[in-house]
């Protein structure tokens, strides 16, 4: 305690600087006069009484400006540490809060393409269906077509197998006719008469 | 000159205990009603008006972050939290046991100071409050337990011819705690009051005797203000073993034993 003690002029600096003062009209000199003289004409007009109490006042101003003293810095520590404590936490508290919001808007941005996507999916899977109907009406068209084809084609066979057998029936019958006709002595005679004639016009044209 | 005249005579160290009537005023129209101001009452109103005047303070105009001043208030609920929470486990005594702390704390801090009055020095003040909690805990055990609560009165295991005898004791033992729970703020305060007052004329003298004896007497003035000091710890001591003692008797009327 003892080296902690300021020096004695600067502690009666000190006390001297604590008198109120100001630059015009009352001086330090002046309070400390009149402060003096107050409490002299004080206690010679009986204003105001030395006796017993006189010491119990300066015996509580003696304790409670030492205990104030005494427990001035520590507490002073005490409670700036509690209110750094309290600061540290609250400030740790919102820049955690501060972080948590940010990381909020960080996964929410990462969505915000989802809508415009959704709706370019669907688009695109709306698309895909048209496209999946076309096919399938195309595909139905193809079958029917191919259906109709091998229809007709299995008509144009049989009619086709008709006309063949219509053809040889014809031609059977003919060739039968023709050789009935051949067998006709007369058919023959004329045949004969008609080549012996075709030669001899041959002759005649002096072709052989 | 003066201060020989002074010397003359001495007023008892008891006077500054005395209730006196500062204003007074009668009505004889009304069957002679008399409303009185005395000291007791002024000192009870600074009191009220200095433990509001102090939370006001303390209050920290609700800023999140906490005051020097808030601080110690904060300090000195979670003390008598704690306390509470100990003794009784249940915080809704608290706010009780908490105005009850202050009312006694600034009490005796109030007359601490010169020329002050202290009202815990006053019997009516710190008996008639020991008796209105000791009735209100009965009321609040009569309450909780009904008829039961007269089992407090009766230890466990007793034979049943000592019954009588120890009910009797029990009553005595139970209605002595609204007594000597008045008595021992009253008795620690006024006596510290009171060896003050005796040191101080004693000093008083010894300081008006002369240069040399001024000079010696400031050896017994240093132990003046250990004593002063003292007081100041009676103070906050006798305010908490108040409470202390009330948190038990709350609890003894909840649980009983």
């Amino acid at each position: 305690m003892s080296t902690s003690n300021p020096p004695p002029s600067e502690r009666a600096s000190e006390i001297i600087n604590s008198l109120p003062s100001s630059p015009n009209l009352i001086t330090k000199t002046g309070t400390a006069i009149l402060g003096t003289g107050l409490l002299a004409t004080a206690i010679s007009q009986e204003l105001y009484v030395v006796n017993e109490e006189t010491v119990v006042a300066a015996g509580t101003f003696i304790l409670l400006a030492y205990l104030a003293k005494l427990i001035r810095e520590p507490y002073r520590d005490w409670a700036n540490g509690h209110i750094e404590r309290v600061k540290t936490a609250l400030e740790n508290s919102r820049a955690e809060h501060t972080q948590a919001v940010k990381d909020r808007i960080n996964s929410v941005e990462q969505m915000k393409d989802v809508v415009s996507l959704t709706q370019g999916l669907f688009a695109v899977s709306k698309e895909t269906a048209e496209l999946e109907a076309g096919a399938f009406v195309q595909r139905q068209k193809v079958a029917l077509a191919s259906e109709l084809k091998a229809v007709l084609d299995s008509w144009v066979r049989y009619e086709q197998q008709l006309k063949e057998s219509e053809q040889a029936e014809l031609a059977k019958t003919i060739i039968a006719r023709v050789t009935s006709d051949l067998t006709d002595e007369k058919m023959q005679k004329e045949i004969l008469a008609n080549a012996v004639a075709e030669l001899e016009q041959l002759v005649k044209s002096k072709a052989i | 000159m003066l201060l020989n005249n002074t010397n003359l005579f001495i007023n008892s160290p008891l006077e500054q205990f005395e209730v006196t009537n500062l204003l007074s005023f009668n009505a004889p129209l009304f069957g002679y009603i008399s409303f009185t101001i005395t000291n007791l009452a002024l000192y009870t109103a600074i009191i009220f008006s200095v433990i509001v005047g102090l939370h006001f303070l303390g209050n920290n105009d609700t800023k999140l972050l906490p005051s020097k001043w808030s601080i110690l208030f904060e300090s000195f609920f979670a003390s008598i939290n704690s306390m509470v929470r100990e003794q009784i486990g249940r915080e809704i005594y608290l706010p009780f046991i908490y105005s009850l702390f202050f009312f006694i704390l600034v009490s005796n801090l109030v007359g601490n100071i010169p020329y002050s009055f202290t009202i815990t020095t006053s019997v009516i003040v710190s008996i008639g409050l020991s008796f209105t909690i000791l009735i209100g805990v009965t009321i609040l055990g009569l309450y909780i337990h009904k008829i039961h609560f007269f089992s407090f009165f009766i230890p466990a295991g007793t034979p049943l011819a000592l019954v009588p005898l120890l009910v009797l004791i029990e009553l005595i033992s139970y209605l002595a705690r609204a007594f000597s729970l008045g008595i021992r703020l009253f008795a620690n305060v006024v006596a510290g009051h009171t060896l003050l007052k005796i040191l101080s004329t004693f000093l008083f003298k010894m300081f008006s005797g002369g240069l040399i004896i001024f000079i010696l007497t400031l050896l017994p003035f240093a132990l003046f203000l250990a004593i002063t000091g003292l007081e100041l710890a009676v103070s906050f001591i006798q305010a908490y073993v108040f409470v202390l003692l009330v948190c038990s008797y709350i609890k003894d009327a909840i649980e009983l034993h």
